[in-house]
């Protein structure tokens, strides 16, 4: 450092302290407000936090009281369709395609007679 | 350093060693601030508040008073970011033509060497603070700044003629 930087340097430091004379607060009272401010942070953080766990509570709760709409199952109608007409995989033995093997009413009980053609 | 006296969440700094540098960490925090004892104060608080809470860990690979002036310089720069943001917002909401915002008084104004400081541009007026009052090495000084070395090493001695010049010059008059 050359004779210049040290006038330089004394007149700085000189310029400085008279600015800050009696300016710079005592570390004790800015330390105390760092930690005031650390507490006051925490404490809105652990409020937001509160708040938040609070309207979770509410939410799972509403969603418990709630009456439970029934399953619905929907029909695909294409599949109702599709079951109103059916073809026998025995066709392929009949005679003919689609042969119709009730030609005649069958007696489904032999004993019972019949009443002027009319099947009891 | 007392066992008792090392900070909770930043094992390598002591609550005495912060307390030794203090007067010098404010007097930074003031000049960041242009001179006002309010702002200089709210800045060097939660500079230690974030040395309290841990934000700012200190790994000591450098010095703790660089390390200390880099945060309260991170959190000047933040400031006036802010700052800034809300003028031009302020300035888009309600323009008025002529206002103007009051300077602070800056003590020892009437100094020809202050005031020659005062008028260099910022980067040089930093380095010259660092260098010559807070008694740093250039080096120190850059890396507080966020700028390399070399960086700082120019503006060191662009500072230092400005200075020269102008102090030489009103010598002559």
């Amino acid at each position: 450092m050359t004779k210049t930087d040290k006038q330089l340097q004394a007149a700085l430091q000189q310029g400085h302290s008279e600015a800050e004379a009696g300016r710079v607060p005592a570390f004790d009272s800015v330390w105390a407000g760092a930690e005031a401010r650390i507490g006051q942070r925490r404490r809105r953080i652990r409020a937001v936090g509160g708040l938040a766990a609070a309207a979770l509570i509410a939410v799972v709760v509403i969603g418990q009281l709630r009456p439970v709409e029934p399953d619905w199952q929907f029909i695909d109608p294409n599949e109702i369709a599709g079951s109103t007409s059916w073809t026998a995989p025995s066709d392929v033995l009949l005679p003919t395609h689609r042969f119709d093997i009730y030609r005649d009413i069958p007696v489904l009980i032999e004993s019972t007679e019949t009443d002027g053609g009319t099947l009891l | 350093m007392r066992d008792s006296d090392v900070l909770e969440n930043n094992p390598q700094i002591s609550r005495s060693a912060l307390e030794a540098m203090h007067g010098q960490v404010f007097g930074w925090a003031l000049s960041r601030s242009d001179f006002e004892q309010v702002v200089a104060e709210d800045l060097v608080q939660q500079a230690y508040m974030e040395l309290l809470t841990g934000k700012a860990r200190f790994d000591g690979r450098s010095s703790l008073k660089t390390f200390v002036f880099s945060v309260v310089q991170n959190l000047s720069r933040n400031r006036y970011r802010r700052l800034a943001a809300r003028m031009r917002l302020l300035d888009r909401a309600a323009p008025e033509p002529g206002s103007e915002v009051a300077q602070p008084v800056e003590p020892g104004e009437h100094h020809e060497l202050w005031q020659a400081v005062q008028s260099l541009p910022t980067r040089q007026r930093d380095i010259v603070e660092l260098v010559f009052c807070r008694e740093m090495t250039i080096e120190e000084a850059s890396s507080v700044m966020g700028v390399t070395t070399g960086t700082g090493r120019a503006h060191y001695d662009r500072a230092k003629k400005a200075l020269k010049s102008r102090l030489a010059y009103d010598q002559d008059r």
